[in-house]
């Protein structure tokens, strides 16, 4: 059989080796599903067509001989708006829906009703807090929480003229939003309105529905991803830098395996808790287990890496495969990015699969949901089972060995490791050492070779002497590909090694999650500020190479709406209107001050961030050099 | 013009069908010793399986020979063709003829062994050959095939499905061994030892026991099968024995151009009896098969009425149903060891296919399909069209294949 | 004589000739109803990819000569040259796949079907929906079409529109028309992607 069969759907060998045990095993994959649903319709890939009313359904032939406009009378520019605007709405709504129970716990916690939860970073709390006007005055820990929460869930609502914490974007930038009418009002209202105006016969107006977008966009990246990162911060830890070590190869042939997969910590970190429970590792120890390793996919992985050093198992499009391993005895999620058939290959190995929650329940797993009040208790439960589920593994493959990775890089971290400000940085960057600096998110996507435009991408910047800062899927890619070890200096340019080496950090800093996208937001408000200038003029830049999610696209807007030029892997759909491509790779840059560029070739979109980033340092009056 | 056409198989009719098409007037003769309606000779094997009723052989209507104006001699073979006075005898009689066209097909390859004279011991190349085997099945415990090619195998898969255990011996290491490589070989092996057969491989009969009837095989390495009933399948070869090798050029077949014309002005050979070039293996060769004797009837007939139309030359192909299992196979399923060839495989144990691709530099020679057979003439195509092949060839093996792959991007 | 064309740059690969072609050979005729019909129809026309995951409707040429009619062994394939179609009559179809090894283009099935002797598999291909035009309709895949990749019109009309189309393309001073652009850019994009994989 030939065995480089799956050299072209991921980079990585652990990856290879596990789908070739899968497709010995009988066992379908994402890449197998793909490939079922080629050719996709191009109606769609287009943006032309809609389903949004029973008028329709419509498409437009991009042709100019077909259908032109839908039945409503919509052209392609209103068709190919709306369905940006709902992908976006629906993005900001899954992040500012995680932030809202994060809110939720925090209230508990501030009322002791959520056994097992804890307010870990008092200090970040009173901060946060003084940010929404709540002052210290000897208040307790729990009555700051309280209203805190309250403070925050109000920005869900309908009585806000503006999100607070946009306050800490540079005043310059405020203002633009301001001035463009969309600066944020309410999470949950942004959100309600798009659909409102996505709706036949209420927003049609291309122009105008993307503004909107671009509000509902900014109220997920300064509103509900914000209070994620925040509250998550609270209630679990601001993370510090810690190293643990990820791919498949950090499940455990000897012990219990637990993988953790979904986004909120809220889940995650009780089954941390209930890992460490002595009693339950006695339990372990009783059925011939070493131990218990919990280890994380995704989101939630991250968190617990980010707080907790907890390693990482694998990224978006190795979900899948990680249970091929026969070693995970149990796989816990909660919601986001976890695919259906999970249940399915689960089947196919001794993993028990369990959903926690309400709003995501999935084929083959067992429901256990987790609230505030009985997470501590239900976590450990669940460890109990998994144990219990230890001998009942049939063949155990591990196909490789981990790679070492340093996490944790929180703004307060990457400050902190600067000596309290920025101004190491700034200096850095002005004197050339750094050039500039670039933020690398978001997912994997069967279109692309897994991991290789997130590989490719890092390693051109680095050794350009730009600093990459990853989250998501993204910085598991990196960390896999050995970005994040002590040698990985040796991948970076000159200038990155030296300044790097001597803070002790690896050339690229895994910043977190994806709701912790919002630190990188932070950070360049902080160099903004320190500079005196706008976001927009900074020389940093976004990349999205291998993104897949709605969430992504959202997270998009709102960083180029905060200033920050994003590269694009995959082609949004938005190709059936050639105004909306040309205003978002063009237009706004007069808009905003940034743009979308789409570049699928990772080589390439290093050349287009590079120059970027020299003409951002020749406009601030710094040295620059010719890419 | 005088046409005379010996034989009245697929090949001898296209080629009659054609010249009355281009020359209406034309006078034709066909010579055959088959005195039956023009019938599907490969159809044969199916009525032997059940799944067809003899009444469906037939391709031409009865009237066929009247509608076309063709004048019938049916029942005997030709004894002598003269090159010189361009004639064709037949039991005494003595046929003129401007152009001639040898399609007298193959006859089933002989044995030597003892015991020949026994009954229930046959070959399976006519449809009276199966309905002798038909009426003797009823009393018929256990069979015996000898040959692992397409004839045996087709005549043990039919015993097979009638219900009748079935010894098939063999000479190679597995069966449809000039068709197949040796990874689809074992799955058909498996497929049809999973419903009974008995395949031996390295088996030789070498005499027949029997009291008037069959009875039991002695095989050349000492063993003693019992069997009331043996087919020989041990291929065919070209029927030329009245050929007159000093005036037509003979190899295994009738060595023909790309007319169709043989050594010998005016005369014409077509179907199993004709040798052309073979496009994969790029040397003379007879491919005994139903669409080549299509193929090389028309052309033939097209030359002999004057209209000169060129033959790429032929190409092995077959397709066969087994049970659970396809087979598709063209050109060179299993090249040589010799250098020059590529091969590229794949087999996708959860769909159950196996694919095959030969190259010779980058052109298609070669291709064994099992299972998913449905688009296995795009691939036919490229190796007759001998169409320089683009990378990448590793899209012909993927599931998803289909002819827009094929095309100009 | 009118007869479907196919566009396949036109091709977006929204695959709706498909259950179209099925509803449209089923015994109902109703797209709904003909997905629980028993034998389930099946499309004639085929929607697969090109090698840089581009649509194509592979359908039946109705070649002339035909090789699956050459190839057929019990003669169950026919050509009409009144309709301009090939057809296969189910009822003498002995499912033997020659066919499948004859047609250059890949363009036949096999299984049961309501026109059939029930519980038999045959032969299927696209038999230009000759009773739909008798009823005074058009194709049903060219009738779903709206991108133009399928076409129902002279041939002769089809090949001037062509002619025409590049004969622009070589005059002097003439500059490239790209009719969909977003559609090019999309296609530019993906091209990009599936050459990096490779």
């Amino acid at each position: 059989m030939n065995d480089k069969r799956y050299d072209a759907n991921t980079i990585t060998a652990d990856g290879r080796l596990l789908l070739k045990k899968l497709e010995r095993d009988g066992v379908d994959s994402v890449w197998d599903r793909f490939r079922a649903q080629l050719p996709n319709c191009g109606f769609c890939e287009m943006g032309l067509s809609c389903r949004i009313c029973v008028m329709g359904p419509c498409r437009i032939d991009p042709f100019g001989e077909g259908p032109q406009r839908g039945v409503c009378g919509a052209d392609a520019d209103i068709m190919v708006a709306r369905n940006l605007g709902r992908m976006i709405a629906a993005g900001a709504a899954s992040h500012s829906d995680h932030g809202r129970d994060l809110v939720e716990v925090l209230g508990k916690v501030a009322v002791n009703a959520a056994p097992g939860y804890q307010l870990r970073d008092v200090e970040k709390l009173k901060r946060v807090a003084a940010e929404f006007g709540i002052k210290p005055d000897g208040k307790q820990p729990s009555q700051i929480a309280a209203e805190l929460s309250d403070a925050m869930a109000e920005e869900y609502g309908t009585r806000k003229k503006e999100l607070t914490l946009i306050q800490r974007a540079p005043a310059k930038r405020q203002e633009i939003w301001r001035r463009l009418g969309v600066a944020p009002r309410g999470i949950d209202r942004e959100t309600s309105e798009m659909m409102h105006r996505t709706h036949m016969g209420v927003d049609n107006d291309w122009k105008s529905l993307l503004l909107h977008g671009i509000r509902n966009a900014l109220s997920d990246g300064w509103g509900g991803s914000m209070i994620a990162t925040e509250v998550s911060d609270i209630l679990f830890g601001t993370p510090q830098p810690g190293v643990t070590r990820v791919n498949a190869g950090v499940l455990k042939k000897d012990q219990v395996n637990i993988v953790v997969h979904g986004h909120n910590p809220v889940v995650s970190e009780m089954l941390l808790r209930a890992c460490q429970d002595p009693d339950l590792l006695k339990l372990a120890k009783d059925k011939g287990a070493d131990g218990i390793n919990l280890a994380g996919v995704c989101c939630t992985g991250n968190e617990l890496l980010m707080r907790a050093g907890i390693p990482m198992a694998g990224n978006h499009l190795t979900t899948e495969l990680v249970l091929a391993t026969g070693a995970v005895d149990m796989m816990v999620v909660d919601y986001q990015c976890i695919m259906p058939s999970l249940g399915t290959v689960a089947a196919c190995y001794h993993t028990k699969m369990v959903s926690t929650s309400d709003k995501a329940r999935f084929p083959g797993m067992e429901h256990q949901e987790f609230h505030p009040e009985n997470a501590a208790a239900k976590a450990t439960a669940l460890v109990k089972d998994a144990i219990a589920n230890f001998n009942r593994r049939g063949e155990v493959f591990i196909p490789v060995e981990p790679v070492e990775c340093m996490g944790g890089f929180s703004v307060e971290a990457i400050l902190g490791a600067l000596g309290g400000t920025p101004k190491p940085l700034i200096d850095a960057i002005a004197a050339g050492k750094i050039r500039g600096a670039v933020g690398i998110v978001g997912c994997n996507n069967p279109r692309i070779q897994q991991d290789y435009g997130h590989v490719t991408l890092t390693q051109r910047l680095i050794e350009n002497d730009i600093l990459v800062v990853d989250t998501g899927c993204a910085s598991v890619a990196t960390a896999k590909a050995g970005f994040k070890q002590s040698q990985a200096l040796e991948k970076a340019g000159p200038g990155l090694r030296e300044v790097c080496g001597a803070l002790g950090v690896p050339p690229v800093l895994h910043v977190g999650s994806c709701v912790d996208n919002v630190r990188i937001l932070v950070l360049a408000s902080a160099l903004a500020n320190a500079l005196g200038a706008d976001i927009s003029d900074l020389p940093i830049a976004g990349a999205a190479p291998e993104w897949y999610s709605e969430k992504a696209a959202t997270i998009g807007v709102y960083f180029v709406a905060s200033g920050v030029y994003t590269v694009l892997g995959p082609m949004p759909p938005i190709t059936g209107s050639m105004n909306i491509v040309k205003l978002l790779t063009e237009g706004l840059n007069d808009v905003v001050g940034a743009t979308f560029a789409v570049e699928p070739d990772p080589e390439k979109a290093a050349v287009l961030i590079r120059t970027h980033i020299e003409d951002k340092r020749r406009k601030l009056g710094l040295p620059y050099i010719q890419v | 013009m005088k046409y005379v056409i010996i034989g009245n198989g697929v090949a001898g009719i296209h080629a009659a069908e054609t010249l009355r098409q281009f020359d209406p007037p034309g006078e034709i003769t066909m010579i055959s010793d088959e005195a039956l309606q023009p019938y599907c000779r490969p159809m044969i094997s199916m009525v032997l399986e059940g799944s067809v009723a003899t009444e469906k052989l037939p391709i031409r209507p009865v009237s066929f020979y009247d509608d076309l104006n063709i004048t019938p001699a049916l029942g005997s073979r030709v004894s002598a063709v003269d090159v010189d006075n361009r004639t064709v005898s037949v039991s005494g009689k003595c046929y003129p003829y401007d152009r001639l066209l040898i399609a007298s097909g193959a006859d089933p390859r002989r044995i030597k062994a003892d015991g020949l004279g026994l009954r229930n011991i046959f070959f399976m190349r006519t449809a009276a050959h199966v309905r002798q085997m038909l009426a003797v099945l009823p009393d018929v415990r256990k069979a015996l095939v000898l040959g692992g090619g397409l004839v045996g195998f087709k005549a043990a898969y039919g015993l097979v499905r009638r219900g009748i255990p079935v010894s098939m011996l063999i000479r190679s290491g597995h069966p449809l061994s000039m068709q197949v490589d040796a990874e689809a070989g074992r799955m058909i092996t498996d497929e049809l030892k999973a419903h009974g057969l008995d395949v031996r491989v390295g088996a030789e009969a070498a005499a027949f026991e029997g009291n008037g009837r069959v009875a039991a095989a002695r095989l050349f390495d000492g063993t003693r099968l019992s069997c009331d009933m043996v087919v020989i399948g041990k291929g065919v070869f070209p029927a030329r024995r009245f050929v007159p090798k000093d005036k037509i050029k003979v190899d295994a077949g009738i060595v023909v151009d790309e007319h169709m014309q043989t050594s010998a002005p005016g005369v014409f050979a077509a179907g199993d009896v004709a040798e052309s070039t073979d496009i994969a293996r790029r040397t003379p060769w007879v491919n005994a098969i139903w669409p080549e004797a299509v193929a090389q009837g028309r052309i033939a007939g097209m030359n002999m009425a004057g209209h000169p139309a060129a033959y790429p030359g032929s190409l092995s192909r077959n397709v066969i149903r087994i049970f659970g299992l396809d087979v598709m196979t063209a050109g060179l399923a299993a090249p040589p060891e010799a250098e020059g060839f590529e091969t590229l495989s794949v087999t996708d144990t959860r769909a159950r296919t196996y694919r095959k691709l030969v190259f010779r530099g980058d052109r298609l020679v070669g291709m064994v399909l099992v299972n998913s057979i449905e688009q296995g003439g795009v691939l036919t195509a490229l190796i007759q069209s001998a169409t320089p092949v683009r990378p990448p060839r590793e899209a012909l093996l993927k599931p998803g294949f289909n002819f827009r792959q094929l095309m100009p991007a | 004589m009118k007869e479907v064309i196919v566009h396949p740059e036109r091709c977006v690969g929204c695959m709706q000739c498909m259950p179209a072609c099925a509803a449209a050979h089923s015994q109902s005729k109703n797209l709904f109803q003909a997905s629980l019909e028993i034998p389930r129809p099946r499309p004639r026309v085929h929607v697969g990819v090109g090698l840089f995951n581009e649509g194509f409707p592979n359908r039946c040429r109705h070649c002339d000569p035909a090789p699956c009619l050459l190839a057929c062994l019990p003669g169950a394939i026919a050509r009409s040259a009144e309709r301009n179609t090939v057809f296969i009559d189910p009822n003498r179809c002995i499912n033997c796949a020659s066919c499948a090894m004859a047609c250059p283009f890949g363009v036949i099935r096999y299984h049961e079907d309501h026109t059939a002797p029930p519980g038999k598999t045959v032969a299927v291909k696209c038999d230009n929906c000759y009773e739909r035009q008798l009823a005074g309709l058009i194709p049903a895949c060219v009738e779903v079409c709206k991108s133009g990749a399928l076409r129902f019109e002279e041939r002769s009309e089809a090949m001037k529109r062509k002619t025409d189309e590049v004969a622009r393309t070589v005059s002097v001073g003439a500059a490239p028309v790209e009719l969909a652009p977003g559609f090019a850019l999309l296609n530019a994009m993906k091209r990009k992607q599936i050459d990096l994989a490779r």
